[in-house]
């Protein structure tokens, strides 16, 4: 029970600290909303008269000096108020709730497919290691882990959509399209997340894969596997029931450990092919200096992060007891 | 040797993108067919055009910046509309200006409904004049400049607190909003249930989706101008817009000069080149380098700048080499006449010989102008002006522009086809508003009477004539004192296919065919072709 006290602390301090920086960092940037709502786009210039920016600064609480800002922010962020975007014209909640699922979408499924291939073919590799088929993967993997992501994902769309014309070009779904059924629609956001699934799941893919490939060859080499040898086991069986599980302990944390860093990637990968997730949203408001939005999106980002090393904690505890054991440890 | 696989890697995959590239190219050559054969359609279905989310299409809640008031000008009508060769009346049958200025007189057409059914009336036109005087749109043109708004039976009397020749185009733009609708609403800015665009224009929103940047727009059957020639308009998001408009998913697209070839091959194509109306000048702060005010120095300057350089390496040919009298070329005020200073490194050695020593000076830029800079200390430092660079992010340069602290700038940005007022602004002031956009960043430390007095001449004179023949001394005198460099307007080329839809124009002072009402509209009545 301590250690769990313990733990939510450490995890409460951490928050505190992120969302100081959080509300701190979008205001020491030169300019201020106002500075970046002003047009120049083309002919038609958008300014504020003084008069006009008075009134803006004492509608978004900004004319207060910053430690009440900061108080008006913690009290809001109580009663789940992320407040009004300055650029957006809307809460901030709702362009976060209708976003954050398409992130999610390419995130989770990312992390879902990378993690299954990374360690099927990390297996096999380590299975025959320095043999053909390592000699084969080994270096398409890390071939690909090295690429860009967003330099993948023009590939895929110059290759895939434009000339194949096998995928859309952008988009979450196929825009003003009536669909019969609920399955009419969800082929269609299948079909138009599959070039962004696949750029982040390609680029996910060698990091699972060696970190399953040195997993398993550890695991490879101890007595118990010889012993399973030695009673005339197979190899897949060794591989599947004796191996897997005790080497897909760092696999698993690793997984949602990088949960919060997946976010960067779609950032880049939502942009090349114009998906309407968080990535898009928050370039966009850091480009333009929007203080509520920005608060918005790093709150939620931090606590994914956070959400996400909590339950690699329990996840590593609960497949290796040897860790739950030591009383406060910590992975 | 996994740096190597990598290389080869990518190497292979981008030959693999080139060879279907290449063969999307043949595809598209065995589609093409010769111009003068195809016919554009009357009417047209529907056009796709490139999307992206720019706020609800009200004129107080699209965002700022981008073209989200362009889409919102398709709800909402204005007293005076745009053509090619200036403005012409709108909602406005006729209007006169009396009282030297400040007094505008604007005669309401009848017959005009509102998209839920209720007529216009010339109150709707007083109340919305006196809402954006109040509130300020987004695009905010009156925001507390007019004095008093009356009805006087089928006409609205506008009375300024002081004349400027730019408020008829101001009042003209002024979008019209419904009163019964709106005298109930106090935060215009918040207001965006689907009351808030109804208007009286040609098309309504039939859809919008904020996360997917989609907007669809449908032709009103009530409308009470030219029939719309397009049903539908609709925006819809794309990740690269050549390809899309290769995939026939967008009906125009912007050509970067680099693919330029590639689109005029194919004869389906028309190929506009777009008026110069975005472009880059130099400033200088005469008020912290005294050495500045020495209008010998800033015409060595102009004299050691190779602007066909800078069109030809930096916009690689899509751009307008400046012009020191500043108003770019396309411009409806533009000089043509007067002789401009030519590239000529030996009077500018020569210049600054009689100056003597000109010190070290810092050219502050933002990362997109690095390369300008880059030409322009070569050039100068050729001639004898030794420039060191200093390059922080566009919004702190602005913002250090509008402080006043640097000694040489360069600033690019849009508005240079807008209402030649704008010349007040670059050369005499506005430098302190540090939220003001960044054309309309002044120069400090000019001291010029005579183009002083000219500019706040022609701010208030509202004979057109006179008005021209100002300008065109205020743009003579530009060249002779040389107050600021205008580097290069760029120009840039827009695509689409005529047989789709031919419609397409530019407003005078615009450079986007697609931002134009009339584009969408029938060259008849009061959008007839002049």
């Amino acid at each position: 029970m301590q250690h769990i006290v313990k733990n939510l602390s450490e995890y409460l301090l951490t928050f505190l600290v992120i969302l100081t920086l959080n509300f701190v960092l979008p205001r020491v940037m030169p300019g201020d909303p106002f500075l970046f709502l002003s047009s120049d786009i083309g002919e038609e210039i958008a300014r504020f008269t003084p008069a006009q920016e008075a009134a803006y600064r004492q509608q978004y609480g900004l004319h207060r000096p910053w430690p009440q800002q900061y108080g008006i922010y913690l009290l809001r962020l109580l009663r789940g108020d992320l407040g009004y975007s300055i650029y957006y014209n809307q809460e901030v909640m709702a362009i976060l709730l209708a976003r954050l699922p398409w992130t999610l979408l390419l995130v989770l499924s990312a992390v879902f497919l990378s993690t299954i291939f990374g360690t099927l073919l990390g297996s096999l590799s380590a299975a025959f290691r320095d043999r053909a088929p390592d000699r084969i993967i080994y270096p398409l993997m890390i071939t690909m882990s090295e690429i860009p992501p967003f330099l993948l994902g023009l590939v895929l769309l110059f290759v895939l959509a434009a000339s194949m014309h096998l995928f859309p070009l952008s988009g979450a779904m196929t825009h003003f399209a009536r669909h019969e059924n609920i399955w009419s629609t969800l082929t269609d956001i299948a079909h138009h997340a599959t070039l962004p699934v696949l750029t982040l799941t390609l680029v996910r893919t060698g990091a699972m894969y060696l970190l399953a490939r040195n997993a398993m060859t550890t695991v490879l080499t101890r007595d118990y596997i010889r012993t399973a040898r030695a009673k005339g086991l197979g190899p897949a069986r060794i591989l599947a029931r004796h191996s897997l599980r005790n080497a897909m302990i760092p696999v698993i944390t690793r997984v949602f450990l990088s949960l919060g860093g997946l976010v960067g990637s779609a950032i880049l990968v939502e942009n090349v092919f114009a998906y309407p997730g968080l990535g898009r949203l928050m370039r966009e408001s850091v480009m333009v200096h929007d203080y509520p939005m920005i608060q918005g999106i790093f709150l939620m980002v931090t606590l994914f992060v956070l959400l996400a090393n909590g339950l690699a904690d329990l996840a590593y505890r609960r497949l290796d007891p040897r860790i739950a054991e030591k009383r406060g440890g910590r992975s | 040797m996994n740096k190597l696989l990598d290389i080869l890697f990518v190497v292979l995959l981008f030959c693999v993108a080139g060879c279907d590239d290449n063969q999307a190219n043949q595809a598209n050559q065995a589609e093409k067919y010769d111009e003068s054969t195809a016919k554009s359609p009357a009417v047209v279905d529907v056009i796709h055009l490139e999307g992206g989310d720019w706020g609800y299409p009200t004129p107080f809640a699209h965002y700022p910046r981008g073209p989200g008031g362009f889409k919102m000008a398709l709800i909402f009508d204005s007293l005076l509309e745009r053509d090619e060769k200036g403005l012409i009346p709108w909602l406005a049958t006729a209007y006169s200006i009396e009282d030297k200025g400040l007094t505008y007189r604007f005669r309401i057409r009848p017959g005009v409904y509102w998209q839920d059914g209720t007529i216009l009336t010339p109150e709707d036109v007083a109340f919305s004049l006196q809402y954006a005087n109040r509130y300020g749109a987004t695009w905010s043109y009156v925001h507390h400049a007019l004095d008093t708004i009356t009805v006087e039976n089928d006409s609205v009397v506008v009375r300024l607190r002081e004349p400027q020749a730019v408020m008829l185009d101001s009042i003209g733009r002024t979008r019209i909003i419904p009163k019964h609708i709106w005298e109930k609403v106090d935060n215009p800015k918040e207001f965006t249930t689907p009351d808030a665009i109804i208007g009286c224009g040609p098309y309504t929103l039939s859809a919008y989706s904020k996360e997917h940047g989609t907007y669809r727009f449908t032709a009103f059957d009530n409308y009470w101008g030219p029939k719309p020639r397009v049903k539908t308009i609709e925006f819809v998001p794309v990740s690269e817009p050549i390809l899309a408009y290769e995939n026939h998913e967008l009906d125009m697209v912007g050509v970067p000069p680099d693919v330029l070839p590639r689109f005029q091959e194919i004869k389906s194509n028309r190929i506009i080149r777009n008026p110069a109306f975005w472009g880059y000048r130099l400033l200088f702060n005469m008020g912290r380098v005294k050495v500045l005010q020495d209008v010998r120095i800033r015409r060595a300057t102009a004299l050691g700048i190779d602007r066909q350089e800078l069109v030809d390496k930096i916009a690689r040919g899509a751009a307008i080499p400046g012009r020191l009298s500043i108003l770019p070329p396309d411009h409806v005020m533009a000089a043509h006449d007067l002789a401009d200073l030519p590239l000529d490194p030996v009077q500018a050695r020569a210049l600054l010989a009689e100056v003597g020593n000109v010190p070290a000076m810092e050219l502050l830029c933002s990362g997109q102008e690095v390369r300008i800079a880059e030409l322009l200390r070569q050039r100068l430092g050729e001639v004898g002006i030794d420039l060191s660079i200093k390059t922080v992010d566009g919004k702190s340069r602005d913002a250090r522009v509008r402080g006043r602290d640097y000694q040489l700038a360069i600033i690019g940005h849009g508005g240079w086809g807008g209402d030649a007022g704008y010349l007040s602004t670059h050369l005499l002031g506005d430098v302190f508003d540090q939220n003001a956009a960044p054309s309309a960043s002044g120069i400090d430390g000019f001291e010029a009477p005579e183009l002083a007095a000219l500019l706040s001449q022609q701010a208030t004179e509202i004979d057109a004539d006179k008005r021209r023949e100002s300008l065109h001394q205020i743009q003579h005198l530009a060249i002779e004192l040389v107050p600021e460099i205008p580097l290069f307007y760029t120009a840039g080329y827009t695509a689409y296919r005529p047989a789709t839809y031919d419609g397409w124009m530019n407003m005078y002072d615009h450079h986007s065919m697609q931002h134009s009402k009339l584009s969408y509209l029938e060259r008849s009545g009061a959008a007839a072709k002049r």
